[in-house]
């Protein structure tokens, strides 16, 4: 049984178009990823899938339960986190999570070993109000308060924006090891660094999704040329890269360039030595310029630019 | 449902209760307000009403002029309220004393006074008040009655001793002196007067206190997304509301018990009727103001706009018909319709009838049905209008 | 010198005190033992360094490491407790000189940018209006960053109605209207998509070769190797300062997300 099924779902907001027929499914154990920039869609799918709002085409199951009729079912059995920070600035961070345990019928005592990983960073400061806390601290609570009655799904709607790498990474961490205790959770995040943690991933852009797969698979469908680019004046190279005809696109990645180069005829090597030349002519020097790994973020803005060509 | 599954629910609610103390207990500085603000304005009424009553300016119409009269006139002159400023030539002189504003009362007594009150037991004394100046109005008839009525005594004291002394029975069985007074209030029939202000305030602070702020505290969390997480769990979404209206109501409830000493031992005003009454019918008043936060809070998804709703929907009406600053029989007849619709209008209206004019429950019974009518309507729409959805 | 010098040096006289050259030659931000401290706890604990003219100074740190308020002291948003800093030329100890300052520097957060109930143009002439610009020079400005933008046939829209992608940068745009000579950019990118986010990037090495400084904080890491020099903040103290090749090379890290991980792994403070 899959634990999240969606089928073509659509949502609108008056005329604009929010989803515009959405499918995917989440095996039970799994992290599944729903990457993409904010106003993509991503929190209108968890909005569908937690039943807060109802979906305008299409249909969803989750743990087997429709999201219109059943959602007193689903309410009962998953743990949402959705993208703002949604606790009590005013009440202290054990009267949050206590809060939220007698709301699903338990106690902290009694989740308490589900929780432990992520609650023991927390316990230092239980006195203290939870509208005092980092950004990090408070992803931690309000992850600890949706985890307080064990849900069978974690839906989690960017959960680490805002959160410096740090956190982001203990997170992810985190993540894994509820996984490993047979949680599925979907998780969306505008990072795509994080989606090489996740098992499978969709790339959402204006309501669709470009494509879904697990990022090995994503990454190896990038099969054009990719070259990583660097000189000693790296704007000005940026632009003069884009001149060049061949060159399908070229964005900066990190301390190099990523170009793109034209579907040709023209092996590698030749592809090099091509910039090699154009660019020196331009009056760079101290280039490197090698072959490079594809990663998701190249993916994503490959299918992006098709996308806004098309 | 088994006996442990009802008291976990119970359980759960009791939390929800308690976190909602939190909130209001966290937050000293509204909760300040919301105190001192209702003590504020009893105290203001108050302190206006002790010191305006000084030096009330009094003309005198006199056609008697025998030596009850003249003692009563000198016993109000003394009186540190009234100063005795003008002896009128006829009854007419009153209208033209109170316009060139040479008196604020008139006292106007029949021909013949001391005999008419002794021997025939019906002395009448007429006092005329300028309602216009709407402090003094009732106190100083207040303040007039009761010396009026100490005199009414003496004069029958002294005709017992004389009626003694010519061999007579005892001080109480004496025949009766009696002064009748009428009173007459002119520019301002209704007699508003700061009295009025208590019920009028009372309606008001309630009003304010359960529907503005249980609105904005449901909004609140609609705003900051927390309902987000309580709608995605399996607690009933109507028991959250509720649960939001329970502290709210022990807060009105003690501000309603802070206005009322205020009001009866600060400003003195007279709880006439049953004490108990008053405070169940505000109680029911509660109730009321609390359903329409809850509607509002069903309605708006903004802070804001709660505030406004609350603030301009709810208070002017409440303040300009609920007769608490205007008389309502003198409004256009399409304001008197518009002011049947406001719920602090039939609260006020109770409360006047049971503090000041010191009836009982029977006499506004109309009110306070009316009351539980607006009570069970706009409960019975909120839970209808109530999405446990986003 | 330009004539608000001038009249800095004037007043500086006026005061008796001399200009002791703080700020060396090609700085416009100089900081020694700048501290913030609430109550017991400092927030920022003695941090010394200096920002070339034209840079981009990439600011970064875990949260709670002090960022936003070494990023607020720097604004002359709030006062430091201790240690001086200088920002372009004026001291933040005086509060006659941190109101002058506010005209000379620019600020755009991921939170708050732009208004979202009011047209394109509309915000364009508030900010300029707010920073004292003349109403000439300000449609002149206005026409020629519109059509810099692409802006040009959505001038009359409301902002909220814009793409995030659009609205950033017109947020940049109206924060370097005035022409400061800093701009403060406090998570400018947060939730733009990879391509929105070079593009804004773009817009930036723009403005610091018209020689706008730019101080930047962000919690991509890829970012960070497009700044000239970033700092690492740690418990409210600058950790490690330097071109991204260098810290790379000094802690022998592939990427700046390792150098990153390395120093703000060993915070000892929660928060």
């Amino acid at each position: 049984m899959y634990s999240v099924e969606a089928d073509n779902l659509i949502k609108r907001y008056g005329s604009s178009e929010a989803l515009r027929g959405v499918s995917f499914k989440v095996s039970e154990g799994e992290i599944f990823g729903i990457i993409g920039p904010d106003g993509a869609g991503k929190t209108s799918i968890f909005r569908i899938l937690t039943t807060l709002i109802l979906p305008d085409g299409g249909s969803a199951r989750v743990l087997g339960f429709d999201v219109v009729r059943d959602y007193h079912e689903i309410r009962r059995r998953v743990g949402y986190m959705p993208g703002r920070f949604s606790l009590y600035q005013d009440l202290s961070v054990e009267e949050n999570i206590r809060f939220f345990a007698t709301l699903f019928g338990t106690t902290l005592e009694e989740n308490y070993d589900l929780v432990k990983d992520i609650y023991s960073y927390l316990e230092p400061f239980r006195k203290r109000k939870a509208g005092a806390l980092s950004g990090g601290m408070k992803q931690k609570l309000a992850l600890s308060c949706a985890l307080i009655h064990r849900p069978d799904v974690l839906f989690l709607d960017e959960p680490t924006t805002g959160v410096d790498p740090v956190s982001r990474k203990e997170f992810w961490t985190m993540l894994r090891r509820l996984k490993a205790q047979g949680l599925s959770i979907v998780v969306s995040t505008p990072y795509m660094d994080e989606a090489t943690l996740c098992d499978r991933i969709a790339l959402i852009r204006k309501g669709i999704f470009l494509d879904t797969d697990t990022p090995a698979d994503i990454i190896s469908k990038f099969t054009l040329p990719l070259l990583a680019v660097s000189g000693s004046r790296m704007p000005s190279l940026l632009r003069d890269i884009r001149r060049i005809p061949q060159v399908f696109s070229c964005f900066a990645f990190g301390d190099t360039h990523h170009v793109v180069m034209r579907p040709s005829d023209l092996s590698l090597d030749a592809q090099i030595n091509l910039l090699n030349t154009s660019l020196h002519a331009k009056g760079h020097s101290d280039l490197s310029i090698k072959p490079a790994r594809p990663n998701v973020e190249d993916c994503y803005m490959y299918l992006d630019t098709l996308e806004e060509q098309s | 449902m088994t006996v442990m599954g009802r008291m976990k629910d119970f359980k759960r609610f009791m939390s929800f209760v308690g976190k909602e103390f939190n909130h209001i207990l966290r937050d000293t500085r509204t909760l300040m307000v919301l105190i001192v603000m209702p003590v504020v304005m009893i105290v203001l009424f108050g302190f206006a009403l002790s010191t305006e009553i000084k030096d009330v300016k009094v003309a005198v119409y006199d056609p008697s002029r025998d030596a009850a009269t003249s003692r009563l006139v000198s016993q109000i002159d003394a009186s540190e309220y009234f100063t005795v400023t003008a002896f009128l030539d006829g009854e007419d002189g009153v209208l033209d004393a109170f316009r060139s504003n040479s008196a604020d009362i008139a006292l106007v007594f029949e021909d013949n006074f001391y005999h008419r009150a002794v021997h025939d037991g019906d002395g009448r004394l007429q006092i005329i008040v300028d309602g216009s100046n709407t402090n003094i109005g009732s106190m100083a008839v207040f303040y007039v009655s009761s010396i009026v009525s100490s005199f009414q005594k003496e004069l029958a004291q002294e005709a017992a001793l004389n009626q003694s002394s010519a061999g007579g029975s005892s001080v109480d069985s004496v025949s009766p002196v009696t002064i009748s007074t009428s009173t007459r209030m002119m520019y301002n029939p209704q007699m508003k007067s700061a009295f009025n202000f208590v019920p009028g305030v009372m309606g008001m602070i309630l009003m304010l206190v359960c529907a503005m702020m249980t609105s904005v505290s449901i909004v609140r969390e609609k705003e900051r997304g927390t309902m987000e997480v309580l709608l995605v769990s399996p607690v009933k979404p109507f028991s959250v509301i509720l649960a939001k209206a329970i502290p709210y109501f022990v807060v009105s409830a003690f501000i309603l018990l802070i206005v009322l000493c205020l009001s009866v031992f600060l400003i003195k005003v007279p709880i006439s009727g049953s004490l108990m009454w008053v405070v169940l019918v505000s109680l029911l008043f509660i109730l009321v103001s609390l359903s329409i936060g809850i509607l509002i809070s069903t309605l708006v998804s903004k802070q804001e706009v709660a505030i406004l709703i609350s603030g301009m929907v709810l208070m002017l009406p409440t303040m300009l018909l609920s007769g608490m600053l205007f008389p309502i029989e003198s409004m256009p007849k399409v304001l008197q319709w518009v002011s049947y619709c406001v719920p602090a209008k039939w609260y006020i209206d109770s409360i006047k009838v049971m503090m000041i004019q010191g009836l009982g429950i029977r006499y506004c019974l109309d009110a306070v049905l009316i009351l539980c009518g607006f009570l069970t309507v706009i409960t019975g729409l909120s839970v209808f209008k109530f999405k446990d959805r986003l | 010198m330009s004539r608000g010098e001038n009249t800095r040096k004037r007043i500086r006289e006026l005061l008796g005190r001399e200009d002791d050259h703080f700020l060396l030659e090609g700085e416009v931000i100089r900081t020694e033992g700048l501290t913030k401290c609430f109550g017991d706890f400092t927030a920022v604990d003695h941090i010394s360094f200096s920002v070339n003219k034209g840079e981009i100074f990439g600011f970064l740190g875990a949260n709670g490491a002090g960022k936003t308020t070494a990023m607020k002291m720097l604004c002359g948003l709030s006062k430091p407790t201790g240690g001086r800093a200088v920002v372009a030329g004026y001291d933040l100890q005086y509060n006659w000189e941190v109101k002058r300052l506010k005209k000379v520097i620019g600020y755009m957060s991921q939170k708050f940018s732009l208004y979202e109930d009011l047209r394109v143009w509309e915000n364009i002439r508030l900010f300029g209006g707010i920073y004292g610009m003349k109403d000439h020079d300000i449609a002149e400005k206005t026409e020629e960053l519109l059509q810099r933008l692409d802006l040009m046939e959505q001038r009359d829209r409301m902002v909220r109605d814009l793409p995030l992608g659009w609205k950033q940068k017109l947020a940049f745009s109206v924060a370097i209207f005035h022409e400061p000579r800093i701009v403060f950019l406090d998570e400018p990118t947060g939730g733009v998509d990879p391509a929105t986010r070079r593009g804004f990037w773009e817009m930036i090495y723009d403005a610091a070769e018209r020689g706008i400084t730019v101080f930047v904080t962000t919690h991509y890491m890829d970012e960070a190797e497009y700044c000239d020099r970033v700092s690492i903040m740690v418990d409210g103290r600058i950790e490690a300062l330097d071109s991204p090749a260098a810290l790379k090379q000094r802690y022998g890290a592939s990427g700046m997300d390792e150098v990153f991980r390395m120093l703000a792994g060993r915070a000892k403070r929660e928060e």
